[in-house]
């Protein structure tokens, strides 16, 4: 028996950053703890990374290549697989153009940089990302706004934080997780929570302000009303630094603070509270989440809250929302290699002319793709990489996503376990877990750090995402790098470090200053922050932002009602799963057996529901079945449903991908989403719930045991 | 240090279940028994786990003497004495007695007693993101708890 090692790392059981202290003994690890020197989670960790023992070692994980063969699933050698992957893309390539080949991924926990340095030197402009409608669209919003994205600064003591359709305590807020946060706040900080449901934090809350699903943006415009009609601004700032600032002023007169409740259903004296509360109490930061993000509002909203941020005086502030100094260190920009993808095959961007802010963050909207494999147009996917996805199960309008990926001719898919997507592939390449990376993490992030994730084993075939990426593109004849720490040491160069000095130092910290735009002004054409937007203006959009009313809604449908009556909330988080991820990892799913949905207990009762009863909800898409939770801190006329529910314990290659999938309800036609970034509306539509009569009470799990 | 104890601060539970997920790996669990378990009621989380109380009703309930308070104040089982009636279970005023199906024994929190012989912290709260599990003697955890409340 061997001595145990520990080993100092960076978990990825989410978007990652809290620092990981594995401890491994005869080449296996066998437990993990939150490292105290982590300057993002100071050694508290969660349940998710907690469990990536689990994880690694699970008896259905795949730790080989396969491919799919008559006789289903055989294993094959590396060499086999990547052979087969770069014949294939070669092939696409001659005969129908890169922009045929489709690659994709998930969430892209920290390896974006490498997937799309090989999507880049391959010549496809087409690479699907959860971005449409999470956080790249907030990065996107921001950078012609403000040129950058604007951070709570935890670390500079906020007297006061607004928690914007945000748990990030559950939950990952992306820059920084719910550790920081709270570390501000019980400091003697307020504040304010804007939350259709009443959480940890609305209990919390000074304020809690409960709206009307999907109405943030108009929400964000009765802050901006108040805040104008008090003069709260900061006069100084808006003078110097806001371009178009009159013109906005008018757009913000045509939300009356009446408007704003009868849209929002927040009373009108809570909204002025709130507003004065933000703009009076300095410094003030803005923590938002994606939920501002899903409806087709989604630019209008990130821009209207930034709006705040700078009339308040917050922006770049110390305790406000500031842009982070990174590290030095190169870009994933840089390493990408955006700049290399041909003008030309950039033009051929699926959806590009359509949704510009999208094309101009390097992404596509899922609906486009399903659309070119299902109808050909404008012209044909052929072939397509995934790594780490599941669109099947957390995309909007699964059924489409389905259809469309069994339809494509070619699919290979980088995973750790055969998920209902990977099913649907010809070839599954097996990814190795956080335990078993060496990364600078944290690289993309906009939090002022990168941080050293360090492999602490290696499990059967398994392979960091990055080098499957550095391999096949040496295949393609790309420019890569010999190793996976070859190309650390070109990430780090600026820095000074190569990988192995910088593995023992842990992490790199930017040198942070605030109020840069005092020297430099903002990174937008106009030097300003642009409420007016001009890149917009050019584009053909309305330069400035307003709240529209999603197009399947009470208001919008109200022929809809008698069959539809409620508005359907999906994605409600859970602590222990991300998205798809965990299902079939027994400590989490012992906390959290079934897919939840939340029920108003004067709702259930009129429909005979009881607690813990399995039920239906359909929506004009299709039906699913969850298990209602009775929870009067919702709306009696919202409901509130988990998404990313799959069965791994289902064997059959479906694994139930389309019995709890609350995205078979949601919708992705182009005019309910966003017209700018293609953000799929995930957060507002019409549904119907009744009791289940054919599901034996009970948990579906159990019965697997 | 007088007699140690565990108490959460409930005010504070986010109900994210890292205690749970700690305890299991720490103790090598497996699916079933949960030496701490977090129900949800939204905005209200309710962690059921063991007090080591200074008058074991478990300890008074069980008819083979399987159950003791060592001198630090830690409520434990002796596993090789359990006949596994489930006395135990059915005394514990806060639910927090478990039981292991497999071995047919009542099961608990033991403090992680190993861990504080190492002087570290517990497990559970070791993880917790709000720092709401106080371990340690009545003093510390009513000073720590004091503080709290002023924050909140």
């Amino acid at each position: 028996m061997g001595e145990v090692k520990k080993i100092r790392t960076v978990c990825r059981s989410c978007h990652g950053g809290c620092g990981v202290i594995a401890h491994v003994k005869d080449g296996k690890v066998i437990k993990v703890e939150g490292d105290p020197e982590s300057p993002i989670s100071h050694g508290t960790m969660c349940s998710k990374g907690l469990a990536i023992t689990q994880l690694a070692y699970h008896p259905d994980r795949v730790l080989y290549p396969m491919k799919k063969s008559d006789n289903g699933w055989e294993r094959i050698s590396w060499d086999e697989a990547l052979d087969t992957l770069a014949e294939k893309f070669k092939q696409v390539t001659k005969e129908n153009g890169a922009e045929s080949i489709v690659v994709g991924q998930g969430t892209g926990r920290d390896y974006e940089s490498h997937l799309y340095r090989f999507a880049n030197l391959l010549g496809t402009p087409n690479v699907l990302t959860a971005g449409h409608m999470c956080y790249v669209s907030r990065v996107g919003a921001t950078l012609i706004t403000c040129g950058n994205l604007p951070v709570c600064d935890y670390e500079g003591e906020p007297k006061c934080i607004v928690m914007w359709a945000c748990n990030p305590q559950w939950t990952n807020p992306d820059e920084y997780k719910g550790e920081g946060f709270w570390r501000a706040y019980i400091k003697g900080s307020k504040l304010i929570v804007i939350d259709p449901r009443k959480g940890f934090l609305a209990k919390k809350a000074d304020l809690w302000l409960q709206l009307r699903p999907g109405t943030d943006a108009a929400l964000a415009m009765g802050f901006f009303n108040v805040i104008v009609e008090e003069d709260l601004y900061d006069r100084e700032f808006v003078d110097n630094y806001v371009n178009g600032w009159d013109a906005f002023v008018r757009r913000v007169r045509e939300y009356p603070l009446e408007q704003v409740e009868e849209i929002t259903w927040v009373k009108q004296d809570l909204i002025r509270k709130a507003a004065r509360m933000y703009a009076t109490t300095k410094p003030a930061c803005i923590n938002w989440g994606v939920p501002t993000e899903q409806t087709l509002n989604c630019t209008d909203c990130t821009r209207i809250l930034t709006g705040l941020m700078a009339a308040t005086g917050n922006l770049d502030a110390p305790g406000g929302n500031v842009f982070f100094v990174p590290p030095p260190t190169r870009t994933v920009s840089e390493f990408a290699r955006h700049k290399d993808l041909p003008p030309e095959q950039r033009a051929k961007r699926l959806g590009g002319d359509q949704y510009k802010l999208a094309s101009r963050v390097a992404l596509i909207t899922p609906k486009v793709a399903w659309d070119a494999i299902l109808t050909g147009k404008p012209y044909p996917l052929k072939a397509g990489l995934l790594c780490g996805t599941n669109p099947v199960t957390t995309r909007a309008n699964a059924k489409e996503a389905y259809d469309a990926l069994k339809k494509l001719e070619f699919l290979a898919v980088i995973d750790f376990f055969l998920t209902p997507t990977a099913e649907l592939a010809d070839i599954f390449l097996p990814a190795g877990t956080w335990l078993e990376q060496n990364h600078v993490a944290d690289n993309w992030k906009r939090h002022g750090y990168v941080l050293a994730r360090q492999k602490a084993v290696e499990i059967g075939e398994c392979w960091q995402d990055h080098k499957v990426f550095l391999e096949l593109g040496k295949r393609m004849g790309q420019d890569w790098w010999d190793t996976v720490e070859d190309a650390l040491d070109y990430i780090l160069e600026p820095s000074g470090l190569t990988w192995e000095e910088f593995k023992g130092k842990g992490y790199l910290k930017g040198d942070q200053v605030y109020y840069k735009y005092r020297e430099k002004g903002f990174s937008t054409p106009t030097g300003k922050v642009e409420l007016h937007s001009t890149i917009l203006e050019k584009w053909g959009y309305d330069p400035l932002p307003k709240y529209t009313e999603m197009p399947e809604s009470p208001i919008s449908r109200p022929d809809l009602l008698d069959r539809y009556p409620y508005i359907l909330n999906a994605g409600l988080r859970t602590p222990t799963f991300f998205h798809s991820a965990n299902r079939m990892i027994p400590w989490l799913r012992e906390i959290r057996p079934d897919p939840i949905v939340e029920i108003h207990p004067e709702t259930a009762k009129k429909h005979g529901i009881k607690e813990g009863q399995w039920v239906y909800i359909e929506s004009p898409r299709g039906r699913v079945k969850q298990r209602a939770k009775l929870n009067d801190g919702i709306d009696p006329r919202v409901i509130v449903a988990e998404h990313g529910w799959w069965f791994p314990e289902i064997k059959d290659p479906g694994h139930g991908w389309d019995i709890s999938n609350i995205n078979i309800l949601t919708d992705n036609s182009h005019e309910s989403m966003d017209p700018v970034m293609g953000a799929t509306n995930l957060r507002v539509l019409l549904c119907n719930i009744l009791p289940c009569e054919d599901e034996q009470e009970g948990t579906r799990w159990e019965r697997f045991l | 240090m007088g007699k140690v104890s565990l108490v959460f601060f409930k005010e504070d539970c986010i109900g994210c279940h890292a205690c749970e997920v700690a305890c299991k790996q720490e103790h090598e669990l497996d699916v079933g028994p949960r030496f701490i378990k977090v129900l949800e009621r939204a905005p209200l989380y309710i962690p059921i786990y063991c007090h080591h109380c200074a008058k074991p009703p478990c300890k008074d309930a069980c008819p083979v003497e399987a159950i003791s308070r060592n001198e630090q104040g830690i409520v434990l089982i002796d596993e090789d004495l359990c006949i596994g009636c489930k006395a135990c279970a059915e005394a514990c005023p806060f639910g927090a007695m478990q039981f292991d199906d497999d071995k047919e024994v009542a099961v608990k929190c033991d403090l992680c007693i190993e861990r504080l012989k190492n002087n570290e912290q517990p497990a559970c709260s070791k993880a917790c993101p709000t720092r709401c599990i106080h371990w340690g003697d009545m003093k510390k955890i009513s000073k720590e708890i004091e503080g709290s409340l002023l924050q909140g």
